[in-house]
């Protein structure tokens, strides 16, 4: 490698990235989807706010938010038409229509019916689990005692109580989504250095294959170290362990850049590539797209190195991990880098 | 010797594109290698500039095997490229900037462009000049270093004849300063005009190589063109230097006293080219 050379086609490409819509594009697109960051909730609502039309004023059910230790309200209506459109209207996530007579039935030891009113929109899971936390606090406070003894140990760190809002949680998404496009930028550079036979009349230069794919690298990977540090200014994220928080930067960067290179190094055709850049870019996004969907949990897609990548930054933006927790996670990033910049130069190479 | 091919050899899949050619050329010499597209000059001239590894043989260029030494190599010659290939947003100056860079050079950029005629276009963006324009900037380009051999792949391919003209002017300045040059056309003009040495290559063979002058006298006719009134027109007689008649021909027809014009002509490039191989350079 010649550091002249590197130094050259370092200034050439930064002058050229300036100048290519391109680029300009995925920088600014990167920075302005961050923003949708601001469009999701900020903060995690734990407690489940429901309607009520009790038709019998009953006692046992006026002790439920008691009982229920903080897992919902209960709000009182005056009809059940009232509820019903209420409930519609996403007031409340789901409602309670007690019957008349409902406390007589219970200590005649009988079983009465509760209806629940549930909204549209509302996930099966959650249906579950509300069913569960009434049905768990009306056996509480009809018989003073709960039905099971339950003991919980938290292994780790204890997060009751700190869930993770969805715009947190969304974080890594727009991190990953920012070094994808950087990702698709170098590659559709390279495709077009190829295309253009420029990238021919450098190699017949003192420059090398290596020199070519190390200065790309580095004005890659500045490009995606300034669009990840912005995204992190603009959504107030830069929290958690900074050394931590650096070498995924890094990390990450190198990973979209060797990528990248590889990827653009495997075609001298601009149509073709979008194939060659596109779909790995959709695979690549996955496991970013995964973390937001609640209840899905695939395990293939651990096979995605970018999952390992959520996974770190998701740790260390939101769990408070330090580098010691995530470095596995960033070494196999950093494998996969290293394997992508071996067989770039290889196929550079063979083709020039 | 400055460039030495032996036994060169590259095939693409079950196609022959250069078949076993050796050659060599002196210091301060110009070998045009001349032959029809297809031929296998562009694939010789990636070989002897590292681009393109042989399949069999070796290239040697300036004591080095370009196979092995490649960098060092590149650091002593220039290539113009068939294809445009410059950096179309980049300015005239800045894509010869970039180019000194890579050879680690002080150039004097604005002298470099005075001697193509670019110099009021320097400012501008590669992407915006002619065709002929753009040849002369790649054309600079492979002078940026000073280079001691050129190669030059069709260097005039597809320009009009001005711009054509410029770019032949500057090759023979090159040589007047002592440079070797490779130069690639099927211009049989161009080759004639510029080259020392010419070789025919046809279907990946070279089929001759010697002075334009000598294949000319070896494989061509010497004749005696003559143009003669015949009534309100012209009549033509082409009379061949060599054959026993000619003389006595001749005679007859300047004692008529219609003659009206005699050239002498000699056989062309092309003419040997169809002779020795079957086929015309341009199909």
């Amino acid at each position: 490698m010649k550091a002249s050379c590197v130094r050259a086609i370092v200034r050439k490409d930064a002058i050229m990235a300036m100048r290519n819509k391109l680029v300009l594009m995925a920088l600014i697109g990167g920075v302005l989807f961050s923003l949708i960051y601001y469009a999701l909730p900020a903060s995690v609502e734990e407690t489940y706010a429901l309607g009520l039309y009790d038709q019998g004023d009953s006692e046992l059910i006026s002790t439920l938010p008691l009982v229920s230790m903080g897992g919902f309200t209960l709000d009182e209506v005056s009809s059940e038409d009232e509820l019903t459109r209420m409930v519609q209207q996403g007031d409340y996530v789901a409602g309670i229509v007690v019957p008349d007579g409902f406390d007589e039935v219970i200590e005649s030891g009988e079983t009465p019916t509760l209806s629940l009113v549930v909204g549209p929109d509302v996930p099966s899971g959650t249906i579950d689990s509300l069913a569960y936390i009434i049905q768990t606090a009306l056996d509480y406070a009809a018989h003073g005692t709960p039905p099971v003894q339950l003991s919980t140990e938290v292994v780790g760190e204890d997060m009751a109580g700190a869930h993770v809002p969805l715009r947190e949680q969304s974080i890594p998404l727009y991190i990953v989504l920012a070094l994808m496009m950087e990702m698709w930028t170098i590659a559709t550079l390279i495709v077009e250095e190829g295309a253009s036979g420029t990238l021919r009349a450098v190699l017949v230069t003192p420059a090398t294959p290596s020199d070519v794919i190390s200065a790309k690298g580095i004005v890659g990977g500045s490009y995606s170290l300034g669009v990840v540090a912005v995204i992190l200014l603009l959504t107030q994220s830069l929290r958690g362990d900074p050394l931590a928080l650096l070498v995924g930067i890094v990390v990450g960067a190198l990973f979209a850049v060797t990528l990248g290179l590889l990827l653009g190094s495997l075609t001298t055709n601009i149509t073709g590539s979008y194939i060659y850049v596109s779909v790995p870019m959709l695979v690549l996004l996955l496991p970013a797209l995964v973390v937001l969907i609640p209840d899905v949990s695939l395990s293939v897609i651990k096979l995605i190195p970018t999952y390992y990548l959520v996974n770190a930054f998701g740790s260390i933006l939101n769990s408070g991990a330090g580098l010691g927790d995530v470095w596995s996670d960033f070494l196999l990033i950093a494998v996969c880098a290293l394997a992508f910049f071996v067989l770039g130069v290889l196929s550079l190479r063979r083709r020039y | 010797m400055i460039i030495e091919a032996h036994d060169l050899t590259y095939a693409y899949g079950d196609l022959l594109a250069v078949d076993h050619i050796s050659f060599s050329v002196e210091k301060g010499e110009i070998l045009g290698f001349l032959g029809p597209n297809g031929a296998g000059k562009s694939t010789t001239v990636k070989m002897l500039t590292g681009q393109l590894a042989p399949l069999e043989g070796t290239a040697i260029v300036l004591g080095k095997d370009v196979s092995t030494h490649a960098k060092q190599v590149h650091e002593r010659i220039g290539v113009c490229f068939e294809e445009k290939n410059l950096y179309p947003r980049m300015t005239v100056r800045e894509n010869l900037s970039f180019f000194a860079a890579l050879f680690d050079r002080a150039v004097d950029i604005d002298s470099l462009l005075e001697k193509v005629n670019l110099e009021k276009w320097a400012d501008d963006h590669a992407e915006t000049l002619s065709k002929g324009m753009q040849q002369r900037l790649m054309f600079a380009r492979s002078l940026i270093n000073d280079p001691d051999v050129l190669f030059l792949d069709e260097p005039t391919s597809g320009l009009d004849p001005i711009s054509a003209d410029q770019i032949r002017r500057m090759i023979l300045e090159e040589k007047k300063k002592g440079k070797t040059i490779f130069l690639t056309t099927h211009n049989m003009m161009e080759a004639d005009a510029l080259s020392d040495r010419v070789g025919f290559i046809n279907e990946g063979r070279i089929v001759a190589l010697d002075t334009p002058q000598n294949l000319k006298l070896q494989y061509g006719v010497r004749s005696l063109k003559v143009k003669q009134r015949s009534g309100e027109g012209f009549t033509e007689e082409t009379l061949p230097l060599d054959e026993t008649s000619t003389p006595g021909r001749m005679q007859e027809l300047l004692e008529r006293g219609d003659v009206a014009t005699i050239h002498t002509q000699e056989a062309s490039l092309e003419e040997v080219f169809i002779k020795l191989t079957g086929r015309k350079l341009v199909q």
